[in-house]
């Protein structure tokens, strides 16, 4: 009985701790998300991108695209909220915007055609996936390298 | 003792236990003014690194209480919490849950790497130290098999920045920059001046509050009494070799998630070398707090991460202060890290054997008695 209970308790504790793990995996996955103010061409629309447009995420400035710029931002979890402040030409008075998007898990880097998204595009239209381009370098040494901790004398 | 059942405080004594203590104030009290630093900067400087290694150190409490020594297979915990954070960095789990997620990934890894170091420390009852130094070498070489061979081919790794560019291992350096000091972060204070690093804090307060709780337990009790006197334990029925093993688990894991707090407040991992001297450097700094190879305490852990990284600070300053050669005190410091461990040592085999002798002499003595009746 006693032993019962006792895998009883452990099953519980190792399940709590999936779980855990689980959760971890939805609310922590990071994105990168990269912002674009570009003219974009689809379906035979054209969305025109404004002068200025200014990103806020967590009421915190992240960049100030002008036509044609690319800023980015990092974000956890799959909704992300940013507020877009629109200067349609120049001297002419910001707009606000707030948007919310839901992120797909499996892209760490999403592409975001702010015009195309403000024009009311579909998603398809306005979101890409970032590919990162793979750099051939040469092979580094492994094993070395160095922390605070390191001793002069090392390996000698 | 006195009548009221007191220890009468002797002062001979106290000055021989809190001699590596003593030794590093007075270094630390002659070096600071040399160095030029400002009050200031050493205290962020102390409490950034109480909050960087205060866990590591708590971990090596456990094995001492069950009588194991010095645990330098600490380094196992550490590799197992490396290969969590470079798991949850491909995984692309940033902040707090990406933290999380490495602890808990580290856990297992640290279960079997303790299970089979306390599995061997059994077998080598009275050298546990020296086995577990040894242990950690070897088990390197199966981490540098996994971290440098596997992981790419064997152990799917996505993520090309972390991979190195033959298509398979770990690259030097893995950036945690998703994870910057985001525990030190979660609860921002700053007093004139110096950041509090209050959530890191919080989390090795609540290990000090389980280590005194789990002293008085069953497990922590049985832990005492196999410290103390195995055969006795083993008379009253204690499973001493079961108890010293859960010891060994126990720090390796405390180490494990330690290693991710060391490392998300500096913010990358030298894949191949932050684990390699953390042992020795840990117990460094315990003993620097006056603990010794059969006691240590809570108290012992702060003291000696405030002496031992104040030494460590000021140290190269002071030394291109005195020789214009700030290297003279980098050797200096490295020397004083090994000379504490030693003296330590050596100071433990010493008492050990004077009490051997006592202890014959009582006899002795008891045996002359015996045959004068």
């Amino acid at each position: 009985m006693k032993s019962k209970r006792k895998l009883l308790f452990r099953l519980i504790a190792l399940l709590l701790i999936i779980g855990i793990a689980a959760w971890m995996f939805v609310i922590g996955r990071g994105h990168t998300i990269y912002f674009d103010n570009k003219p974009l061409e689809a379906n035979g629309e054209t969305y025109s991108s404004p002068y200025q447009i200014q990103v806020l995420v967590d009421g915190e400035s992240v960049c100030k695209l002008k036509e044609g710029d690319r800023g980015m931002a990092t974000t956890m979890g799959q909704d992300f909220e940013m507020i877009l402040a629109i200067t349609q030409e120049k001297d002419a008075k910001k707009q606000g915007v707030k948007v919310s998007l839901k992120l797909p898990y499996n892209m760490d880097g999403i592409i975001i055609n702010l015009p195309a998204l403000l024009g009311g595009a579909s998603e398809d239209v306005y979101r890409s996936e970032f590919i990162q381009t793979v750099v051939e370098e040469d092979d580094e040494q492994a094993p070395t390298g160095s922390d605070e901790f390191e001793m002069p004398m090392g390996d000698e | 003792m006195n009548k009221s059942g007191k220890t009468k405080f002797n002062l001979g004594s106290f000055l021989r236990r809190s001699s590596v203590p003593i030794m590093f104030i007075i270094i630390c009290a002659f070096c600071i003014p040399l160095s030029g630093l400002s009050p200031s900067y050493l205290i962020n400087e102390i409490v950034t690194r109480m909050g960087r290694n205060a866990f590591l150190i708590l971990s090596l409490l456990i094995p001492i209480m069950a009588g194991m020594g010095l645990n330098f297979g600490m380094t196992l915990g550490a590799m197992a919490g490396e290969i969590g954070l470079i798991l949850a960095s491909d995984w692309q789990i940033i902040g707090i849950p990406g933290m999380i997620l490495a602890m808990i990934l580290s856990i297992p890894i640290s279960i079997l790497l303790g299970l089979f170091c306390g599995k061997i420390l059994n077998m080598a009852k009275g050298r546990e130290m020296i086995t577990s130094y040894i242990m950690a070498f070897f088990i390197n070489g199966v981490y540098l098999f996994v971290v440098l061979y596997m992981m790419g081919s064997v152990i799917p790794i996505k993520h090309n920045n972390i991979k190195l560019p033959r298509g398979y291992g770990i690259r030097n350096t893995v950036s945690l920059l998703s994870m910057r000091q985001k525990l030190d972060n979660l609860i921002p204070l700053t007093i004139n001046g110096v950041k509090i690093p209050v959530a890191t804090f919080i989390v090795i307060a609540v290990l000090c509050l389980f280590i005194m709780w789990f002293r008085r337990t069953k497990l922590g009790q049985d832990m005492r009494a196999v410290g103390q006197d195995m055969e006795v334990a083993r008379d009253a029925g204690i499973n001493v070799e079961r108890t010293r093993i859960i010891s060994i688990i126990m720090s390796t894991i405390l180490a494990g998630i330690g290693m991710i707090i060391y490392l998300q407040n500096m913010g990358n991992i030298a894949t191949y070398s932050s684990h390699s001297q953390i042992g020795m450097f840990c117990i460094a700094a315990l003993l620097v707090g006056g603990a010794s190879v059969d006691k240590a305490s809570i108290g012992n852990v702060f003291l000696g991460v405030i002496l031992f990284h104040l030494m460590f600070i000021v140290a190269p300053k002071a030394g291109a202060a005195i020789t214009g050669d700030s290297m003279i005190g980098e050797y200096f410091r490295v020397f004083v890290s090994y000379a504490v461990i030693t003296i330590a040592l050596i100071m433990y085999e010493t008492s050990k054997r004077k009490q051997k002798k006592m202890g014959g002499e009582a006899l002795r003595q008891a045996q002359l008695e015996e045959e004068k009746k």
